[in-house]
């Protein structure tokens, strides 16, 4: 694990989290921010995987929603640029996805160093547990 | 220094008349022959002598060029003494040498029959017994030779035709029937190849669904394409060699390695039309996966307006 993440571990509020949104659809991005958001916890937004891969090497957040089919550059393409890197181990990434994906696919995602999994729809209660216990995991 | 030295001094030096020259020989006219065409076409009447001072051929070989070349039609001779030569203009030319070339096949073709017939008239000598499933070796050399091979795989093809390359290793079967034959195959038809979103390319009258996108990783220095899984063209890229070389076999050993080869990059590639995510997570991306993400909305949004309008009720209370 790298140097800055154990720093950012040790700093983990589980109260008040720094949470990375990766997902093309603005509306969802939107309400999870708005919610998240009265639950005191800090959101960034990326709509884009590229834009999302950006902001996960800022090193800011202490977990990452990201969201497997977006267009040109997707959730996979995040994970392996994340894995050629030797990143993903370092981040907590919860794939947050509503394609047609395998369990096996999923577990094979985790094996690979992805943090958790939650496919929609999700009640959202059971969506910030899921995001804290990741967090903090 | 006069006009004539100077078109002289052409045919020395590294100019548009040595492309032209290259480019007659196609036409069944050999080095000299489309020297001393080009050169009375440009220089006009000429007597035989001058033409082989200013082109440096012997005497002897020039009168000989010059008979042939008006064997073929394309140069003519004045009458006068000495005999003085000139040439057809260019349009009228090829036109001439393209029908010797077109009677040339039609003769050819008219002789198959009889050659047949006369060689089935001689017995055969040979006592050793043909294996048929001795496996074949052919090596191919030239365009031709390989687009003939390939036009009759397409052909005789009956149930697939497995094609990988660059667009770049088929780009010289452009304008031949090669594609249209593809295109028109009842067989099964799969195609690998590399396809950027621009410009045109060599297969865009396929339909997309029988296309993969070759990946980079994969898009080695091999192209080949098999028919029924018991023939393989494969390309072969020497770059001491300047024409296209290829080996045909239907060697079963040879075949079915590169057919499983060609089933591992297959299962793996994405079709052109597809953008990544679809390609791994399959079409149902469409609809359902639609519908999942309106319902995590609708959660979200319930949530959000009952919480807000509790907040609102306090509120109101308050007030």
């Amino acid at each position: 694990m790298s140097k800055n993440s154990t720093m950012r571990d040790s700093k983990i509020n589980s109260n008040h989290l720094n949470i990375l949104i990766i997902d093309d659809n603005e509306q969802i991005t939107k309400m999870i921010t708005t919610f998240l958001e009265l639950k005191n916890h800090n959101c960034r937004v990326a709509n884009d995987g590229k834009q999302g891969l950006a902001l996960i090497q800022e090193n800011k957040h202490d977990v990452v929603l990201l969201d497997l089919a977006m267009p040109e550059f997707d959730g996979y393409a995040v994970i392996k640029a994340l894995e050629n890197n030797d990143m993903l181990k370092n981040n907590k990434i919860i794939v947050f996805t509503a394609s047609t994906i395998t369990q096996d696919e999923l577990e094979e995602l985790v094996s690979r160093g992805v943090t958790s999994y939650i496919l929609k729809p999700i009640d959202i209660d059971l969506l910030l547990s899921k995001i804290i216990e990741s967090a903090t995991s | 220094m006069t006009i004539e030295s100077l078109v002289e001094n052409m045919f020395e030096l590294d100019n548009p008349i040595n492309e032209l020259n290259r480019l007659l020989i196609k036409y069944d006219l050999t080095p000299n022959q489309a020297k001393v065409y080009l050169y009375l076409s440009k220089m006009g009447i000429k007597t035989a002598s001058e033409v082989s001072k200013s082109l440096k051929i012997p005497r002897t070989e020039t009168y000989h060029l010059l008979s042939t070349l008006q064997q073929k039609g394309i140069i003519f001779s004045v009458f006068g003494k000495p005999t003085k030569f000139n040439a057809v203009g260019i349009d009228e030319s090829i036109a001439i040498l393209i029908n010797n070339e077109k009677n040339r096949i039609n003769e050819l073709e008219t002789g198959k029959e009889s050659i047949i017939k006369l060689w089935k008239l001689i017995p055969k000598y040979s006592g050793n017994k043909e294996k048929s499933d001795e496996n074949k070796f052919q090596t191919l050399q030239g365009r031709n030779s390989i687009l003939v091979k390939l036009e009759q795989m397409i052909k005789e093809s009956s149930e697939n035709i497995l094609v990988l390359g660059t667009e770049s290793d088929f780009k010289k079967f452009y304008y031949t029937d090669f594609t249209n034959l593809l295109q028109k195959t009842k067989s099964e038809l799969r195609i690998l190849t590399d396809y950027s979103n621009k410009g045109t390319h060599i297969f865009e009258d396929v339909p997309a669904k029988k296309i993969k996108k070759l990946d980079d990783k994969n898009r080695e220095d091999f192209c080949f394409i098999i028919k029924d899984d018991s023939e393989v063209i494969f390309f072969v890229s020497n770059s001491e060699v300047k024409d296209m070389m290829a080996l045909w076999t239907d060697s079963k050993t040879f075949v079915t390695t590169l057919r499983s080869l060609f089933s591992l990059i297959w299962k793996k590639a994405h079709h052109i039309d597809e953008s990544n995510a679809e390609s791994l997570l399959g079409s149902e991306i469409t609809y359902e996966h639609r519908l999942r993400e309106i319902e995590q909305e609708k959660l979200i949004l319930n949530y959000l307006q009952k919480n807000f309008k509790l907040s609102e009720n306090k509120l109101g209370a308050r007030k």
